[in-house]
């Protein structure tokens, strides 16, 4: 038989210090950045030098720095969206880690009703029809987990993880199959290649001197305002916090559980699939790795902000200066892997998962004094 | 070649390309019976295999290469051990940035050290003791014997690794007390069973066993950096998907490597397959690559909704798999 310690005892915090989380999470980033120092030195890499060119996302020296901005913008717009929708379906504890899966899909019906009308309609039209079918395709293709999850009990973690890979391979097998009906295809080009969409489902562009705003962005503001208010203020909004308290409150409440989980998690997914849309307009084309993985660094980025609308917006930004700055800076230190961005990523998220645990619970001397020092 | 010696190399293929399925498979097994649902295989493979080829090259030994990928996936075992088990982090969050670190950290040393380090690219010696073993007696049954008993020591150790973790969750007592923390941890902690230690165990051996896992396939692409994918190339997801084709258990994992890795090498080999008998098998050349890529998937989660919707009492999923448990929430 063990001991416990009796010296300590770990007890859970009744409140939760925004403060002091934001002070942990700073003092995670930088250990982070430390560790990272460490490990660019070990490549005899200008430590200093990289980490300015990141953070900078290579804006210095630059005779178009409004580039690097515009670019930032096409890697933030989709991470926002994703993350947002996702920390909805986390609000009620339903694990929808099927974000790549869904956000294929909307980009896959965007673009199928881009190129089904063509030429023919006129850019508002067009741009409503994609953000319509890629959001109902990606919100259909998201919600049957969710009937099954209330109706049998399926376990959505699972079944969300394998809808990635069958919708991943239904998107290769459109960019690497030469058929008659396949209209995502260039018809020039002997061997398979997704055709651009054309030009009038292009995402517009708000110009500002050299600098041109990307519309999605927009989009994606007064959708996190949105996210705010509905989920405050609105009866739905609500719901889902009481369903994510406690599923048997909600039903002593008289509130229809199943019929909510349903409701929210096609929300999650139609909104992922919106992302997905507005990804194909903005960057006028499929390809076989559109979702740049952001349907996992969604996960990430919804649970580093604790699922809050406004601590998403922050965390995406600073993810996505992540990202977006090691593939620029990835240019100039040819050691250094793009990938390093996930290892720093990797690194931060850890010691953030750790200190959590300081948020969490307090350790509380018990009085005792007991010397027993062995640890259960 | 003749048409026996064409089906035996496919059987063969099926098995020296997949046993890596069963690795990552029977290390999630024993990770989730023992009541945590790790998402990170494809990292923890991946942090196997650079490590395990890294300290193969640095000794020039096989073996410490295998002891190697155990314990540096094990540390990443460890780290997810620590975070969810003691730090109660969330297990499906963990476990998806145990892959984006992994992935990182493969790339990182791969990409960035493997040119730099002259050591990494030793690797001639280390690839020539991956040698086939015959056994002998047993290798000339036809068809399968080759594929069976016709293979390197990685591929026979996969196969001892599986069984002998079926005995181990089935036939022993610390076994069963295992399980029993994946069902039930409150019960199993009310009749003194120590939950974190038992926890811990079970999750870095399972990281450890899919690590060697790891290394079997980078030794198996003869441990080349080339390419923007990663040695692993997501068979550590196909893994996960096998753990519930197999239904938590090690030994129908074998069974179930054996049939996923039919369709990934029907993918490949489907070709010649078509070619040696145009009669019988020629439409393999009408279906695309994709579809096999995808029937892993597809067929899991068939078998995942089919079990749920049958209430399927025989299930081996372990009903406390990804929840934390936290003595005074009881």
């Amino acid at each position: 038989m063990h001991k416990r310690n009796a010296a300590f005892r770990i007890v859970k915090r009744s409140e939760y210090s925004v403060q002091r989380m934001i002070l942990y999470y700073i003092i995670a980033i930088l250990l982070a950045f430390g560790i990272g120092g460490i490990l660019l030195a070990a490549l005899k890499v200008d430590v200093i030098r990289f980490y300015k060119e990141m953070l900078t996302i290579g804006m210095l020296d630059n005779a178009y720095p409004y580039r690097s901005v515009e670019g930032l913008i096409k890697v933030f717009v989709p991470l926002v969206l994703v993350s947002l929708a996702l920390s909805l379906a986390y609000r009620m504890k339903f694990w929808n880690v099927g974000g790549e899966g869904q956000f294929i899909v909307g980009a896959l019906g965007a673009a199928w009703v881009a190129m089904l009308f063509g030429e023919r309609l006129s850019t508002p039209v067009m741009l409503l029809l994609m953000i319509l079918a890629g959001g109902l395709f990606a919100g259909l293709f998201g919600v049957f987990t969710a009937v099954l999850k209330v109706r049998f009990g399926t376990n959505e973690t699972l079944l969300t993880l394998m809808c990635n890979y069958i919708a991943l391979y239904v998107l290769k097998y459109f960019g690497e199959t030469k058929t008659g009906w396949n209209l995502f295809l260039s018809k020039d080009s002997a061997r398979p290649k997704f055709e651009k969409i054309p030009q009038n489902a292009f995402m517009p562009t708000i110009q500002m001197g050299r600098f041109s705003l990307n519309i999605s962005l927009l989009l994606a503001i007064v959708f996190t305002v949105f996210m705010i208010f509905y989920l405050n203020k609105s009866k739905q909004g609500y719901e889902i916090s009481v369903v994510g308290d406690s599923v048997n409150t909600a039903k002593y409440a008289g509130m229809k559980v199943g019929r909510i989980i349903i409701r929210t998690v096609f929300l999650s997914a139609m909104v992922i699939g919106v992302a997905g849309a507005c990804h194909v307009s903005t960057s006028h084309t499929l390809s076989t790795s559109i979702t740049n993985n952001v349907g996992w660094t969604g996960v990430i980025v919804a649970w580093l902000a604790k699922l809050n609308p406004i601590g998403i917006l922050v965390t995406s930004f600073l993810i996505s200066v992540l990202q977006y700055g090691t593939s620029v800076a990835n240019a100039n230190f040819t050691a250094v892997d793009a990938n390093f961005a996930n290892l720093l990523q990797g690194i931060i998220l850890f010691i953030i998962l750790a200190v959590d645990f300081l948020l969490k619970f307090k350790i509380v001397r018990t009085g005792k004094t007991n010397n027993n020092k062995e640890v259960a | 070649m003749s048409a026996m010696d064409v089906i035996s190399l496919f059987v063969y293929y099926i098995v020296v390309y997949n046993i890596a399925l069963l690795y990552g498979t029977v290390g999630e097994i024993v990770t989730e019976k023992s009541g945590s649902m790790n998402l990170g295989v494809e990292g923890t493979m991946a942090v196997g295999a650079i490590g395990g080829y890294l300290m193969g090259c640095l000794t020039d030994n096989l073996y410490v290469g295998i002891l190697a990928a155990f314990v540096f996936a094990g540390l990443c075992g460890l780290l997810f051990a620590w975070l969810t088990i003691s730090m109660q982090a969330n297990q499906n969050v963990t476990g998806l940035t145990i892959t984006t670190f992994g992935l990182g950290l493969y790339f990182f040393i791969g990409k960035g050290i493997g040119k730099a380090w002259p050591v990494m690219q030793q690797k001639e010696h280390l690839l020539q003791q991956v040698a086939e073993i015959r056994i002998p007696g047993l290798a000339d049954i036809p068809i399968i014997g080759k594929g069976f008993f016709h293979q390197n020591i990685l591929v026979y150790l996969g196969f001892l690794i599986a069984i002998a973790m079926w005995f181990y969750m089935n036939k022993t007592k610390l076994g069963l007390r295992m399980r029993a923390i994946g069902e039930n941890p409150a019960a199993a902690d009310a009749v003194g069973i120590n939950i974190k230690r038992y926890k811990y165990i079970h999750v870095v051996l399972g990281a450890g066993i899919m690590g060697i896992g790891g290394y079997q396939m980078g030794l198996n692409l003869g441990g080349t950096f080339e390419g923007s994918n990663c040695w692993i190339n997501g068979y550590g997801w196909i893994a996960i998907a096998l753990v519930i084709f197999a239904n938590w258990n090690t030994a129908k994992a074998i069974l179930g490597t054996l049939v996923f890795g039919f369709f990934n090498t029907l993918q490949v080999y489907g070709s010649a397959l078509a070619e040696t008998f145009p009669k019988a098998l020629g439409f393999l050349n009408a279906i695309p690559a994709q579809v096999y890529q995808a029937l892993p998937f597809l067929i899991t989660a068939i078998v995942l909704i089919f079990n749920s919707v049958k209430k399927n009492k025989t299930s081996g999923q372990p009903a406390a798999t990804g929840i934390n448990y936290y003595r005074e929430d009881r």
